[in-house]
């Protein structure tokens, strides 16, 4: 069928018109092969530079569409609707920037014409080669995989669970709660941690639309928003696997502790009462604080910042804690004396610095510090330290509490693996942008909450599981669907000669490998038409619709006529 | 008689002069021949513009870098020519070139074709060697005397159609003693005579001595008997076809230097032709041994069938042989024998339909029962 | 160069009657103890004029095995990648190959183009081979020329790039030959692998031979190889520096892409350069020949070259494939080897050296070649 391209060039009010003389640009397309109409119009973004347009269509009996106007990023999106509307495949249309690209980058005339002249001609040739493109449509699984019991796995569950939407909670240990399990009391209230777990154990028990899986790990997640395929595995028992398929994905894993043993100036893992603050936590809540020998402590020493040069980063949580802690012992330990080493104070938020006020005391010294080493000094440790004007100084005490730096899960890479997503800072899971997207990832679908994003206490793990409820409830809507990418690669079969090269570039895990045919395969769902196979593919087999080499290749050989 | 041109120049200076008359008048908007690329003096076929360029052209020149009928394919294959163009051809180039229309591989709208009676050309291993220059006057004495040279292409010194077919102007060459002060284009159709009309020369009314180039006529063909006598028992057999083919290395450069192989992925290095390892279990199970990489002489035994029938003899093939094969009289003799049984002679008639593609009720009726 | 560890059992063949035999018969014996069931090794054709692989399963077949032919008509890399592409060799087979086939090979593995389970990779000190074109001159003259040079560590007669090759003797198979610095009447056989020591192991050879004679030996001939490489590739730079020079060395340039078709690591089933994506239409032809003056037609033929360059140079093993089959005799064998040296050393990467490497091309390191990062003045 000969095409009948319309060209329409757009005035925008006086951004192009004056800048751009468009009659000239008309004369210079009007006689080029398959243009069937040329026509100026005031403003083709209105809703009657949309009429008319759909008008112009059905009238010519156009087949493809040209416009010289705004940039792509503006009204390429409204146009292709123009098209549909009109009947035509929205992916027979092509837009020439005439404005950012011309008119708005210089003030001679005569260069912005000429140039216009060049991109709407090159839009024209390169329109002829357009081919149409169907649009997907998928059904999308409102279900949701927590991976991860915590807290923060715990509120995105219970947020989310409906009889619309089931949600699977995946947790490697035996019980759900994560760390709140070792904490007797959270701060600044400090209530009891135990009560927290109890009432949202009872929670999740009653809500029929949360499948619980104690013990068990992800094996292995394919699939896009709307579509994945997960297995998990028991690891205890008889190491079951089983299959199901969710939406989307909350990473949750939470943490860990920094090996004091890598710091050796501590005494770690060397001398006596030497312990992490999670051993302490441990400790308190099993009732008795006390030395290796069983007595009980008379002074305390607690070091902050433990492995925060090495790890880069501030964790957040410990001089809050170290504070908690002085209050558990204040309350156990008559006459305690606790000095608090540290190197900046950390104690931002509404509350915080009252309960800092609070726990200030008799017998409780705060120390800023710096190079501190812990020794055998007889039966007891000394701490010595340089303090805040550099002099040196030494302390003794009868226990040390380390606060080491929050790191990701052991688990980390492993997850990300899986999921497709980066590691960035410290090894937690990358965010898809700091400020601008700090709970998506790069893969679409997979979101993270919690201290699997990076050190944070209770309050902001449950504020990033309510956002990452808040993320699923309005982009997973059952019943919706899902349009994915249509511009994607596609990878010819005969010439694809299996070196797997392109495999190796795709960020998006959306190329697989045929054992049987030996060639590589773009599963078109996950692609999503960045374009790295194409440019690393030594044959050429591979080629991303709507830019195809010869679509580009015909656009290029116009523009530099 | 035919119409044609005598111009008082030397052929080779006359004929650049004519094509730069063209480009000048704008009565052909490029030229294709053969050029002197750099300061080495490097020839190759080239597509000129500019009349100036034309100082370098050396259209004559007794080498065939590439066969220039899958170069017209090439510039032609995706859109016919849109502006007047015209093209110094051999006559083997042109046949190939007709044979690759045939096939949709190209096409001559708008394509003026120039050619000569060819004196054959010389080998790549004489151009690798430098030693063209030094052969020309002794490759020019040979055309004017209707001699032919040992060190030419074997195909060259075997070939009898070196009149050409569909030229628009072919330049008379071949036993003409007086080329260097003049140059004679008989001018065969219409758009030939056309492009002449403004220039300065004497129409006269002329054919190509025919006296003479049936003479060489027969000297080619003797030479072609020899050869083809020479190489029937390295062909007649298996045990023979491994002894002449054994020293192939698989390089399938015959295939692509061949102006009519013009699929874009061969069939033998398709998919279709890898062994699968149970192809290599059947072969050691059976015989015991089995010389790898697989496939040598299928591959020419498959290339002769599928070309054979528009094979033009050029002889490109042999002289881009690393190992020295006799391909070109290999082609040649298997080609003239397939293409006598339609009494078939390749990219001589635009309007013939390929005989191995085409349905005749009545066909070869001497091979019934 | 590789030096094989001392763990790795090496041994000592002798050698009755003359190295081949001596060689035939180690492969029959493996063929015999079951430690291989096929072989692949070379043997002159029928005609006698060229030399083949062939794959042999019939061990009397085996005596007609030539292991060091005088030229390298198929490089091996691309023999072996015809016959597991597809999939593995069910038996095993001991195949013999020079070192840089068996470069080749390796680099082929890690592109999916060959599968090396239940091969065994066996080189040999390589003196180098001759051009093809000139062997055929007059085959059985040159093949005793061939053999005195051997004898003789004399290489002018040899492919330009062996005369400049410092990888002779570089182990990245299984199995090596050492036929130098060993005593007469003997050759090495040395160990790269697991594979190599069990094969040691199951011929029931004497095992842990001392093989220092043979490491010095190839040291001083390949600094020697060393010092010349970086002559010739100076030379050459200077010879060929700037596009207009690199041009003029490609002037006799037929476009046949023949080099292309022989080299073992160009895999690709449809050559980009071959494919649709460069047949333009005539109307850009004529442009590009009216921007110019006028073009060489077909236009791009260094885009071919550099174009291959590009794909293909982190894998380039130097064997001069391509320079012997080209029919202009543009030196490109000597080209692609003075790329190769500078683009796989800016990675310290030896292509085929160990199947463990990654091709530098798709391994991403997060800090890497920091010396070309803009500095911000």
């Amino acid at each position: 069928m000969e095409s009948k391209i319309g060209v329409y060039i757009c005035e925008c009010g006086p951004n192009i018109s004056e800048k751009v003389d468009i009659d000239k640009v008309i004369d210079a397309v009007k006689d080029l092969e398959g243009v069937a109409v040329v026509e100026r119009y005031k403003l083709l973004c209105s809703e009657d530079g949309k009429k008319f347009l759909v008008e112009q269509i059905k009238k010519h009996g156009l087949t493809h569409l040209v416009i010289a106007a705004c940039s792509p990023r503006d009204h390429e999106k409204t146009f292709r609707e123009v098209c549909e509307n009109a009947g035509i495949n929205p992916f027979l249309f092509q837009l020439a920037n005439i404005r950012e690209q011309c008119a708005w980058i210089t003030d001679d005339k005569d260069e912005a014409t000429k140039k216009s002249i060049r991109l709407t001609k090159a839009a024209i040739r390169r329109v002829r080669y357009h081919t149409s493109l169907e649009k997907k449509e998928i059904e999308g699984n409102p279900d949701v995989l927590v991976i991860g019991g915590g807290i923060a796995g715990i509120e995105t569950s219970l947020q989310l669970a409906s009889p619309v939407r089931k949600v699977y909670l995946v947790e490697k240990t035996s019980s759900l709660g994560g760390l709140i399990n070792t904490f007797e009391k959270i701060y600044p209230n400090m209530e009891l941690g135990s009560d927290l777990i109890k009432q949202k154990n009872l929670e999740i028990e009653k809500n029929e639309n949360i499948k619980v899986f104690t013990e068990t790990e992800v094996e292995k997640v394919v699939g896009f928003l709307g579509n994945f395929e997960v297995t998990v595995k028991k690891t205890s028992q008889d190491n079951s696997s089983q299959d199901f398929n969710v939406g989307a994905i909350v990473l949750a894993t939470g943490s860990r502790l920094f090996d004091p043993k890598l710091t050796p100036q501590y005494g770690y893992g060397k001398l006596d009462n030497v312990i992490t603050s999670l051993e302490f936590e441990k400790m308190n809540l099993s009732g008795k604080i006390s030395l290796k020998n069983g007595k009980s402590p008379a002074t305390i020493a607690i070091i902050n910042c433990v492995g925060r040069d090495k790890k880069g980063y501030c964790s957040e949580i410990c001089c809050m804690y170290s504070l908690k802690f002085i209050r558990y012992l204040k309350e156990k330990i008559s006459n305690i004396k606790v000095t608090n080493f540290y190197s900046d104070l950390c104690i931002p938020g509404k509350r915080q610095q009252k309960f800092y006020e609070e726990t200030k005391g008799k017998n409780i010294d705060f120390v800023r510090s710096k190079d501190i080493e812990v020794n055998k000094k007889a039966d007891k440790l000394e701490i010595k330290y340089k303090d805040e004007n550099g002099s040196k100084k030494n302390l003794s005490a009868d226990m040390v509490i380390l606060a080491p730096a929050v790191e990701p899960t052991i688990d980390a890479s492993k997850i990300a693996e899986i999921t497709s997503i980066s590691q960035g800072n410290g090894g937690f899971f990358a965010e898809e942008h700091e400020k601008l997207a700090p709970i998506s990832t790069s893969t679409e679908g997979v979101y993270i909450a919690g201290c699997a994003h990076g050190p944070k206490n209770i309050f902001d793990s449950i504020t990033q599981a309510e956002a990452a409820s808040g993320k699923i409830l309005t982009s997973l809507i059952p019943g919706r669907k899902i349009e994915p990418e249509i511009k994607v690669s596609h990878i010819s079969e005969s010439l694809c000669i299996g070196c797997k090269t392109c495999l190796t570039v795709c960020s998006y895990g959306a190329i697989s490998f045929d054992e049987a045919k030996k060639i590589s395969v773009v599963n078109e769902v996950i692609c999503r038409g960045c374009g790295n196979c194409v440019a690393a593919c030594p044959s050429g087999a591979a080629n991303i619709k709507h830019f195809t080499f010869n679509q580009l290749y015909q656009e290029i050989m116009e523009a530099i006529q | 008689m035919t119409k044609a041109l005598v111009i008082n120049n030397n052929y080779e200076k006359g004929l650049i002069d004519f094509l730069k008359n063209l480009l000048e008048n704008g009565k052909v908007k490029g030229v294709f021949s053969l050029k002197k690329i750099n300061k080495e003096g490097d020839v190759t076929f080239s597509l000129i513009s500019k009349p100036e360029d034309l100082d370098d052209a050396v259209p004559f020149y007794p080498i065939m870098p590439v066969n220039a009928g899958s170069l017209m394919s090439r510039f032609t294959m995706k859109q016919p020519a849109t502006e007047s163009i015209i093209a110094v051809l051999k006559p083997c180039e042109i046949r190939a070139f007709v044979e690759l229309i045939k096939r949709e591989q190209g096409s001559l709208e708008n394509i003026t074709i120039l050619s000569f009676t060819c004196g054959g050309v010389y080998t790549h291993r004489m151009v690798a060697d430098d030693l063209i220059t030094k052969n020309l006057s002794k490759y020019w004495d040979a055309v004017k005397s209707e001699k032919i040279l040992d060190d030419l292409r074997p195909a060259c010194r075997s070939c009898d159609e070196f009149i050409p077919y569909n030229s628009d102007i072919t330049v008379d060459l071949i036993g003409n003693k007086d080329i260097d002060k003049q140059l004679t284009m008989i001018l065969n159709t219409e758009k030939g005579g056309n492009l002449v009309k403004d220039i300065k020369g004497k129409n006269v009314e002329k054919n190509l001595n025919d006296k003479k180039l049936e003479n060489f006529k027969d000297k080619r063909e003797k030479e072609k008997k020899k050869l083809f006598d020479e190489i029937d028992p390295k062909i007649k057999g298996l045990d023979n076809l491994i002894d002449t083919f054994g020293k192939c290395i698989s390089c399938h450069a015959c295939g692509r230097v061949c102006p009519i192989c013009y699929c874009t992925v061969c069939e033998f290095e398709s998919p279709d032709a890898e062994y699968k390892p149970s192809n290599f279990e059947t072969e050691l199970n059976k015989r015991g041994a089995l010389r790898v990489p697989p496939g040598t002489i299928y591959f020419h035994l498959g290339r002769l069938d599928h070309i054979a029938i528009s094979c033009v003899g050029c002889g490109a093939c042999e002289d881009v042989c690393p190992v020295d094969i006799p391909l070109s009289i290999i082609f040649k003799k298997i080609g003239e024998s397939v293409q006598k049984m339609f009494d078939y002679v390749p990219g001589k008639n635009t309007d013939e339909e390929l005989p191995l593609s085409t349905f005749e009720k009545e066909e070869l009726v001497e091979y019934e029962e | 160069m590789s030096q094989p560890e001392e763990k790795n059992k090496s041994t000592v063949i002798s050698v009755k009657k003359d190295l081949n035999t001596a060689i035939i018969d180690f492969l029959k014996e493996g063929i015999d103890k079951q430690v291989f069931d096929d072989v692949i090794i070379p043997m002159r054709v029928p005609a006698k004029d060229s030399f083949a692989y062939v794959l042999v399963r019939n061990k009397s077949i085996l005596n007609d095995g030539f292991f060091l032919p005088p030229v390298m008509p198929v490089q091996g890399g691309r023999m072996v990648s015809s016959v597991t592409r597809l999939g593995k060799k069910d038996k095993k087979t001991a195949i013999i190959m020079r070192p840089c086939e068996t470069r080749a090979t390796i680099e082929l593995a890690k592109l999916g183009q060959t599968n090396l389970d239940n091969l065994i990779l066996i080189s040999m000190d390589c003196p180098g081979v001759m051009p093809i074109s000139d062997f055929l001159k007059d085959t059985n003259k040159q093949l005793k020329n061939f053999e005195d040079s051997a004898n003789n560590l004399d290489d002018k007669i040899m492919r330009p790039v062996c005369q400049i090759c410092d990888k002779s003797s570089m182990i990245s198979g299984d199995l090596h030959i050492g036929t130098l610095g060993a005593k007469k009447g003997s050759f090495y056989l040395i160990s790269n692998s697991e594979k190599g020591n069990e094969l040691i192991e199951k011929m029931g050879l004497k095992q842990n031979e001392n093989i220092n004679s043979w490491k010095e030996k190839v040291k001083k001939i390949s600094e020697e190889k060393k010092k010349k490489r970086i002559n010739k590739n100076k030379e050459l730079k200077k010879k060929i520096g700037g596009l207009d020079n690199l041009t003029d060395a490609f002037g006799k340039c037929i476009n046949c892409h023949n080099c292309m078709s022989v080299c073992p690591v160009c895999f690709c089933r449809l050559c980009y350069f071959e494919s649709d994506k460069v047949k333009q239409p005539s109307d850009d032809y004529l442009s590009r020949a009216k921007s110019k003056g006028s073009i060489r037609f077909l236009p791009d033929t260094m885009l071919f070259h550099i174009g291959r360059m590009e794909h293909m140079s982190l894998s380039c093993v130097s064997c001069g494939a391509c320079e012997d089959v080209c029919p202009v005799d543009i030196p490109i064998a000597q080209i692609f080897t003075m790329i190769a040296d500078e683009t796989q050393g800016l990675f310290d990467y030896v292509s085929g050296r160990s199947l463990d490497e990654p091709i530098p091309f798709v391994a991403y390191k997060e800090e890497e070649l920091t010396d070309m990062e803009d500095s911000n003045d």
